[in-house]
């Protein structure tokens, strides 16, 4: 055979690859060190190969590049200014992650190596999913970003509630992605290819054939981004795993699940727009009643927090419902994913600050007068929950803002009603942190290290400015949605 | 009229096996007819001129998956003994709803989906495939797996995730801190 120099454009993936590469890195480590060492700068080798990679997906802002592309189809990975924020995201919630996880991971107890290694693995497919121009793709990178986060759930194994946390996932899981990579068959038969730029070409005469493969590929990324009816396993496998990866995939596997959702939904589906539009919005409007009527009475934080990611991933699929008959509806999806990483993230800092052992100091009991033991990380923890009740200045009330203002211009107003509601309604169970916080006297220690202070600063920092000048980040969003669609249209 | 005879031996093998492997009450058993099924599943691909994935559905999925199974199902002893009921008191609940779904996706795939003249050709008047090109099927698929225009991309990323599942697997069968001291 004659040798043919590859055509990759191996730049583009180099973000992908340094993630994916520091994560085999830690796991070879362990053999030529001894594993204490490894353990002690695990932490500090993922944060070097996370700034590498933010470095790289900062200077790829603004290109469009495509690569890796099968003889005769299109091209299976696509690099415009939509993936490269999602990257952004993914990055820092990793950046977050280590940083909550350093002194936490030890305190309990489970400081294994895997652990980074298998966050770095599953924040490859996370990147991925942004990325991918073909459903095989989209497939494969949703596996990569999960069956990482089944293990991680279990990592604090034999604990009863950890290894239930990890089964309920796995299996529902994997039951979820049975579901998609059927929805994905059907969508092949009736496109007659995997390739987004042909299944958008192909999916409006696909007939019923097509809806089929849209409907169950509707199922499993619900599944993904715990919406209901499909967000059984949230709150148990919130509940059961370590708290720093219930912060972990409580952001980067929903915004992942979104990621690949927005690709596919609204550009290869968006020609079926009027037929999946609706069953988004009543998901939707599904998703946010049962998760912020749900929490109201959660005594668990950490189960609180599951129901209000489920009521946030209503948010999200409000505007990803709005997104076809709105030009807003992508960036306001993307906002709204941006302020909830660092919202979120912060929350969780404060949660395990004031978790005293594996699973103990996480009822909302153990919070009263955490005030007067900690001001500035009571008065940070009030700020995160007024940002996720969406009360301004905060970077949550921004993105509400948003993604209200798409929904009603997609002239999804009842849908709009519902989420005003239901806001409203939040403001109940996450006041009601505030009020127990500030209003009562309580025991209890907080364990607060350098690693976990520099981010619940930088997450009430970031909150505060895409509170207060939610403008010039709208414009980047704006940047980041409009390419995204346009290139694969043209494509 | 040999490749119908084909196809009908593979489906109903596949099928009747298939339904043994959920019905039966004796864990082994359904084992050993998974095997069947997996016997059945080669015969269509033989049957559709692909060779090559009939001699890895036999090599890989009744060589190695299945004996795991059965080695799996032995060294647990007592799964082996197990003879559980398959049905649940959500039995008639699930089956409902399987039954709805099938319906469903059977009439989408059968009746609307125009299955018009121009798309459905008789088996009969298929231009049967070149020697040739069945016979470099296996160096097809290889560069389209490690090729820079085919699918490295997927190909890479299955090798991660198998490298993830195979470490997860370790973390999840290792000895429990107590049972080592």
């Amino acid at each position: 055979m004659e040798f043919v120099t590859p055509t990759i454009n191996i730049l583009i993936v180099l973000p992908v690859l340094l993630v994916a590469g520091g994560g085999a890195l830690l796991m070879l480590l362990e053999l030529f060190m001894a594993e204490e060492r490894v353990k002690q700068w695990a932490p500090t080798l993922a944060i070097i190969v996370l700034a590498l990679a933010f470095l790289q997906t900062i200077g790829l802002w603004g290109q469009t590049h495509t690569t890796f592309t099968p003889e005769g189809s299109s091209p299976m990975v696509i690099l415009d200014n939509f993936a490269t924020f999602l990257n952004v995201i993914f990055l820092l919630t990793g950046f977050f992650t280590v940083l909550i996880s350093v002194n936490y991971l030890p305190r309990v107890g489970l400081n294994r190596s895997e652990y980074y290694m298998l966050m770095l693995f599953s924040l490859s497919g996370m990147m991925l999913m942004g990325m991918a121009n073909d459903l095989i793709l989209v497939f494969l990178a949703l596996e990569v970003l999960s069956i990482p986060l089944y293990i991680l759930a279990g990592l604090s194994r034999p604990r009863p509630e950890s290894e239930e946390s990890a089964m309920k996932y796995f299996f529902l899981g994997a039951f979820s992605s049975a579901i998609f990579v059927f929805g994905i068959a059907l969508t092949y038969g009736a496109t007659g290819s995997t390739a987004l730029p042909a299944v958008l070409a192909g999916v409006s005469n696909g007939g019923a054939l097509a809806l089929a493969g849209v409907a169950m590929m509707l199922v499993g990324f619900g599944f993904k981004v715990a919406a209901a009816p499909f967000h059984m396993w949230t709150p148990d496998v919130y509940e059961g795993a370590p708290t720093v990866v219930t912060a972990f995939m409580s952001v980067g596997a929903k915004v992942g699940g979104f990621a690949a959702m927005l690709r596919v939904f609204v550009s290869a589906f968006g020609s079926l727009g009027q037929t999946w539009v609706p069953a988004v919005a009543v998901i939707a409007a599904i998703t946010l009643i049962i998760g912020n009527v749900v929490a109201i009475v959660q005594p668990n934080i950490k189960r609180m927090l599951a129901y209000s990611s489920i009521a946030h991933a209503g948010y999200i699929l409000m505007a990803v419902a709005a997104s076809v008959n709105s030009p807003d509806g992508v960036s306001a999806a993307l906002f709204y994913m941006f302020a909830y990483l660092f919202t979120n993230l912060g929350a969780f800092a404060i949660a395990i600050a004031a978790e005293r052992k594996l699973g103990e100091g996480v009822m909302l009991d153990d919070y009263k007068g955490l005030a007067k033991r900690s001001p500035l990380l009571a008065l940070a923890m009030a700020y995160f929950m007024l940002s996720l009740t969406g009360i301004p200045p905060t970077g949550g009330f921004s993105g509400k803002f948003f993604v209200f203002r798409a929904t009603l211009e997609a002239g999804l107003v009842w849908l709009a009603v519902v989420g005003v509601i239901t806001s409203v309604v939040s403001g109940y169970y996450y006041l009601r942190v505030v009020y127990l916080m500030y209003m009562y006297d309580g025991e209890g220690e907080l364990h607060t290290k350098p690693a976990l202070l520099t981010a619940v600063a930088l997450t009430v920092l970031a909150t505060l400015v895409l509170g207060l000048l939610p403008g010039a980040w709208y414009e980047i969003t704006k940047q980041a949605a409009l390419q995204g669609l346009q290139v694969l249209a043209g494509g | 009229m040999a490749e119908q005879i084909t196809f009908i031996i593979g489906s109903i093998l596949a099928l009747g096996a298939g339904f043994i492997v959920v019905t039966n009450r004796n864990l082994f058993h359904g084992a050993l007819a998974l095997m069947i099924s997996f016997l059945g599943v080669a015969a269509i691909y033989l049957s559709l001129d692909a060779g090559f994935l009939a001699a890895a559905q036999l090599l890989i999925y009744i060589g190695a998956i299945s004996i795991l199974i059965i080695f799996a199902i032995m060294l647990t002893r007592r799964m082996m003994q197990t003879t559980e009921d398959p049905f649940n008191s959500q039995f008639l609940l699930a089956l409902a709803a399987s039954v709805t779904v099938f319906a469903i996706l059977f009439s989408a795939i059968v009746y609307v989906w125009p299955l018009t003249a121009s798309n459905s050709v008789p088996l009969a008047a298929k231009t049967a495939v070149a020697d040739a090109v069945l016979q470099d099927t296996v160096v097809n698929l290889g560069s389209a797996f490690v090729g820079a225009d085919g699918y490295v991309i997927p190909f890479e990323l299955a090798s991660i995730l198998l490298l993830a599942a195979m470490v997860g697997a370790i973390i999840v069968a290792w000895p429990k801190p107590e049972d080592v001291a």
